[in-house]
This record gives structure tokens, C-alpha cells and sequence, in this order.
């Protein structure tokens, strides 16, 4: 078997090339973010800037409208060198989300927002359903949930920076400070980390932050397939059947099965929560506004059929490598003090001897710090545009001029930057509690009346607002029991449901039964968006309400 | 009058999300299925390995996920219609399009 080493021989710490290399991110983004810019001038602002005039290719949908967030890659690892093989399962679900992604609702919102001029998420609900006030609690919903996201994204941001430094000898990459205190490195990090994202954001809109997603899906490949090169060999020098049966030794035989390693009492992936992740990954991200925007803003159809194939094959690349490397990682080092420093460990450490080992080792480390840029500067467009369009547009300056509403958009992304900043100048600790919330509970208010919205004529608007209400409300509130009651408790009163099953069971019943009990939709909208129209017919459906 | 009929993107996009949801609904059965049976509640000694997968590992999560490649390749080239998802409306129009009560 391969020698394990020791945690402190393999505590190394990132070296220049660490740091280079997110400075190449940052400068490459800043880069992405003045073409951006170009390509929105090419046509009208609102479109240009909040929708990148329709225009996104197969490469652009696919690899940045279901990839997870900075937290997902760097939190992902840490959970299979600690449980084992299990995550394997926890994560399987993600074989399927290309096309649950794409195919259940991208071409209906696709066409929708064009029939109706929609740019936004809420634009598409107001037009949908005829009623102002549908649109007004989907931008209220998406603005509030993402805002939690977003700064608890800021918080990681300015984590990695500071870790990158020489000589730091901190390696984690999570955003836990524990072992990682807030001082001047922290601050200083964070500073470079608001300007840069909010000002590239700032400059290029959702372009912007479109190019800058896919820069760092590519890194983040490039990064996972090195790294399985250089650890995977190296484990499994004596057998394939090595990592594993020696990552068994070093903790016990639950490693290698179900439910998985445990940490203290609680069991990582009993049934309940086994079937609940099927539901978190491949039908949660159908309700994620951002990811929906990304459909409405896709090229054509072509483009929609080429990502579900490329995503499928990058999804392979990712998560079932990343699966082995961590195993192979516990195998090697099977005592790291903290979880979260797996993946730069070995990238450090199996970098070592190669000639610009450092560099190599920053470009693996670069692809995190990258995606979390890439996340905030997401949730800044959705922020924006929310405020922007769904509100100051519609309800305060109808008549508002391009520049108007650019400079309003601007000034909306520095104070959410500046909100982000403040919020993590004392970061509190229930951020993580918070965005799992905020996620979930944006994935039951909203799944239901996408649906509703693409394919039921008989839906109305307040069916879609009982759905959004009672979806994330059941979710809080599952939540918030979790948290309260003790494991067997919750488990017996959720039959080991996560509560954002409840959330997408609750939302689908309640838009239904209160669809049916409430006044059929006007014939002519619910006709100007399902059935065929004369070829020189344009549509747009305006609210009446 | 009759009613008009019903835009052939409507009908495509329905019958591609409910074979979505099918597949989905499929992975999951199959998946947590195999999985719970093999690979939970097991001693070390009768594991064996395909690649550096554990067996349930390989049969229960990686073949199915290779087999939803295919079928995804298959149905993106082979069963999702390529219809026209109809021209934008103008950006005037897209603007003023916000709906003003």
C-alpha cells in the first residue's frame, strides 16, 4: 500500500503560483467582463444587460445554468473524505440533471419570454398569469432568498483570497472561520474580492457573469482531471481495490458503504434523506431563478439539445472523479485536522516535484475562488434586474430611459456590494444554516408554478401565489422543526423527508387545489401563449390587474 | 369558431418534460433501489471491486449514470424537436412590454 502521510508532513502551504493564479482569475475576469460590456451595447440595455439579448451559445447554458456554487465544490469534497462512499449516492442524482435542467421547462420558458418580451423572471410570471401582483411576489421571494446567498458567497470569496497568501500555512477552503480568524488578511481579502466581482458585474451585466461561470467550469474540469492524474496513480499504485480498503483502515468499515462514516451520532445518508436528494439536486435546480433567467436568455433550440449533452459529459468529469480523488485523499492522508483542506492538500502536496508544481497546484486552487466569483456575480444580475425591472420599472418609472435605468442598475449593484462587505465585516455563524434555507426554500416556491406557468392552461395567479407561499413556507418551517426537535423526532414526523420534499409537495397541492377553486384564467392570454398564432401576429400579454 | 389548435411547441416541450421527469423518476427507483440493497448494512469481506469502485458503487450508481449519457445523448439528437421558438418581440416593445397595470 501507499504510505499515508502523515497531516503534518503534508502541511504545506500554497506558494506564489497559488496566488498568480487567482490573479489570473481576477484579471481574466475583469477581461470577460469589458467584452461583456461590448456585446450588451450591441443592442438595448434592459435586454443587453440583464439577458445578453438572447444570445447564449451550448457552451455558455451549459456549463452555467446547473452548476453548483463555489460552496457546492468546495464543501463537496470535505464530505466524501469524511463519510466515504456514500456521497457517491448522495450526489447521483446529478446523472439526470442535464436533462431535467434543460428539458422540462427550458423550450416552454424559451418560447414564453419571447411571446411575451420577458427579461426577467418575474416578467415572465406577469405575463404568464395576467396579474402584477404574481410578478411582484416572485421578484419580492427571489430577492430576498438570493440576497442571504449572495453574502454568505462574499464570505468564502474573502476567505480563499486570504488563505491564498505565501506562508499563510492555512489551507482550508471553507467558509468556516474556525482555525481561520478574521484579521487584516481577512479584511484585505475581502476587499479585493467585493471590488472585483462587483465591478466586473457592474461593467458587463449578465454576460458578464455568464463568461466569467464558464471560465471557471473549465478551470474547474481542468483542475479535477490534473488532479486525479497526479493522486489517483499514487493510491492505487498496489490495486484499484487499494484507496478504499486502506481509507477503511484508517476509519472503519461504514466508509465504504451506507449510510455512510458517521460524524458523532448522526448517520450521514439514511434512506429518507438518500430518496430526499434526488429531489434537492435534479428537481430543486428547475426552481432556481438564476438558472431559469440562463434558459429564457438561450439562443435557440439547438443550443438547448447541444447542453444537455455537454453537460451530461462535463457532470461525468466532475463528480465521479472528484468521488475517487477524495477517497484516494483519505487513503493518503487519512488524518487531515480539518476537512475542508482535502483538495488543496493534494493539489499542494501531489504537485510537489513537478517542475512549476506551485502553478499547477494555484490552477486547481484557482477554480474554486473562480466559481465563487462567478456565484456572486450571478446573484448580483438576479438581485439587480429584480430590482430594477420587476419594481422600480413597473411600479415607480415606467417611462425611465436607458440611462436611467443603467444608472439605477449600477447604483443597485454597489449598495448590494456594499451590503455583502458590511454583512461579513463580522461574519455571524448561521450563514451556512441560512443559504440552506435560502436555496431550498427558493426551490419549493418556485418549481411548482414554473410548471404551472409552462404547461397548465387551467392555472391561475392566485394558484401560483398560494403555490410560492405555502411552497417556501413549508420549507422554513420544516426547517426550522429540524433544527428544534432532536433526529428521531423530526425523522418520525418527516418519515426522514428533507424538508424541501415537503416544500415542492406542499407548493404542488396548494397550486392546484387553489387553481381549481378560483376563476379560470382569461381565455385570450391562456390562448396567446399555448396555441398556434397567425405568423403575423406579435403577442404580448399586459397585466390587468 | 373552433379553437385554434395548440402550438406544436406546447405539445413538444409537454412531451419532453413528462419523458424528463419519467427518466428521472426511473434513475431514482433504480438507483436508491440497487444501492439500499447492496450496499447498505454490509461486512468489508464480501465487498469487491470493479475499477476503484466498491461493486454497488459501479452497478448502482456508475452504470446507471453512463446509461443516462447515452439516453440523454439520444434523446437531445433523436427525440427533442427542433421547433422555432418564435422571433422576440422588439425591443420597444420589450420594453414598454412591462406590464403597467
Amino acid at each position: 500500500m501507499a504510505d499515508p502521510i502523515p497531516a503534518a508532513d503534508a502541511a504545506v502551504t500554497g506558494g506564489y503560483g497559488t496566488l498568480a493564479m487567482l490573479l489570473i482569475v481576477i484579471a481574466v475576469s475583469v477581461w470577460l467582463g469589458t467584452q461583456a460590456q461590448k456585446a450588451v451595447e450591441r443592442g438595448g440595455f434592459m435586454k443587453g444587460y440583464f439577458l445578453g439579448n438572447r444570445g447564449l451559445g451550448a457552451w455558455a447554458l451549459a456549463l452555467t445554468a446547473t452548476v453548483q456554487s463555489g460552496g457546492t465544490f468546495m464543501g463537496f469534497p470535505s464530505l466524501v473524505y469524511a463519510h466515504g462512499w456514500v456521497v457517491a449516492l448522495w450526489i447521483a442524482s446529478y446523472m439526470v440533471v442535464p436533462i431535467t435542467g434543460f428539458a422540462v421547462l427550458g423550450k416552454r420558458f424559451a418560447q414564453i419570454s419571447r411571446r411575451t418580451g420577458a427579461i426577467t423572471v418575474p416578467d415572465l410570471f406577469d405575463a404568464r398569469f395576467g396579474d402584477q401582483r404574481v410578478g411582484l411576489l416572485a421578484s419580492l421571494l427571489i430577492i430576498f432568498f438570493m440576497t442571504f446567498l449572495m453574502v454568505a458567497q462574499f464570505k468564502a470569496g474573502a476567505i480563499v483570497m486570504k488563505l491564498a497568501w505565501p506562508g499563510n500555512g492555512a489551507l482550508a477552503l471553507a467558509e468556516d472561520t474556525t482555525g481561520n480568524p478574521i484579521d487584516q488578511a481577512y479584511y484585505v481579502g475581502l476587499a479585493i474580492f467585493s471590488l472585483t466581482v462587483v465591478g466586473y458585474t457592474l461593467i458587463g451585466g449578465f454576460l458578464a457573469s455568464v463568461w466569467t461561470d464558464l471560465f471557471q467550469s473549465v478551470l474547474m474540469v481542468i483542475g479535477v482531471v490534473m488532479l486525479f492524474l497526479l493522486v489517483v496513480p499514487l493510491a492505487s499504485m498496489n490495486g484499484m481495490d487499494r484507496p478504499t480498503l486502506d481509507a477503511v483502515a484508517a476509519t472503519g468499515p461504514a466508509y465504504a458503504f451506507g449510510p455512510g462514516f458517521p460524524k458523532g451520532d448522526k448517520l450521514f445518508l439514511p434512506l429518507g434523506t438518500a430518496i430526499s436528494f434526488f429531489f434537492v439536486w435534479a428537481i430543486g435546480g428547475i426552481g432556481s431563478p438564476a438558472s431559469m433567467v440562463r434558459v429564457m436568455a438561450c439562443k435557440d433550440n439547438q443550443t438547448m439539445r447541444r447542453s444537455i449533452v455537454l453537460l451530461s459529459f462535463y457532470n461525468l468529469l466532475i463528480y465521479l472523479p472528484l468521488v475517487v480523488i477524495c477517497i484516494c485523499g483519505r487513503a493518503l492522508m487519512p488524518n487531515v485536522p480539518h476537512e475542508d483542506e482535502i483538495i488543496p492538500r493534494l493539489a499542494i502536496w501531489s504537485a510537489r516535484q513537478w517542475a512549476g508544481g506551485s502553478f499547477i497546484s494555484g490552477l486547481i486552487l484557482a477554480a474554486p475562488f473562480g466559481a465563487v466569483m462567478a456565484t456572486v456575480s450571478t446573484y448580483l444580475v438576479v438581485i439587480a434586474s429584480g430590482l430594477v425591472r420587476d419594481i422600480y420599472q413597473r411600479f415607480l418609472r415606467p417611462a425611465a430611459s436607458d440611462g436611467e435605468i443603467r444608472r439605477v442598475s449600477h447604483i443597485v449593484m454597489i449598495l448590494f456590494g456594499v451590503i455583502g462587505v458590511a454583512a461579513n465585516i463580522r461574519p455571524v455563524g448561521f450563514l451556512q444554516t441560512l443559504i440552506i434555507f435560502s436555496t431550498t426554500s427558493t426551490a419549493s416556491a418556485f418549481v411548482t408554478p414554473a410548471i404551472m406557468l409552462a404547461f397548465w392552461r387551467r392555472a391561475t395567479a392566485a394558484g401560483t401565489i398560494s403555490a410560492m407561499v405555502i411552497g417556501a413556507g413549508t420549507n422554513v418551517g420544516f426547517s426550522i422543526a429540524r433544527l428544534s426537535l432532536d433526529g428521531p423526532t423530526y425523522d418520525r414526523w418527516s418519515f426522514g423527508l428533507e424538508p424541501i420534499v415537503w416544500g415542492l409537495a406542499a407548493s404542488a397541492t396548494t397550486g392546484v387545489v387553489v387553481s381549481l377553486l378560483t376563476s379560470p384564467p382569461r381565455a385570450e392570454l391562456v390562448s396567446s401563449l399555448f396555441d398556434a398564432q397567425p405568423a403575423t401576429k406579435r403577442q404580448v400579454a399586459p397585466s390587468t390587474a | 369558431m373552433s379553437p385554434p389548435p395548440e402550438d406544436v411547441v406546447v405539445k413538444a416541450a409537454r412531451r419532453e418534460a413528462c419523458m424528463a421527469l419519467a427518466m428521472w423518476v426511473i434513475a431514482m427507483f433504480y438507483t436508491i433501489t440497487y444501492c439500499y440493497l447492496h450496499g447498505y448494512n454490509r461486512s468489508v469481506e464480501s465487498l469487491t471491486f470493479v475499477l476503484w469502485f466498491p461493486d454497488w458503487v459501479f452497478w448502482g450508481i456508475v452504470v446507471p449514470w453512463l446509461t443516462c449519457i447515452v439516453l440523454s445523448t439520444v434523446f437531445a439528437f433523436r427525440v427533442m424537436g427542433d421547433e422555432s421558438l418564435g422571433e422576440d418581440i422588439d425591443e420597444s416593445a420589450g420594453d414598454s412590454g412591462v406590464s403597467h397595470g
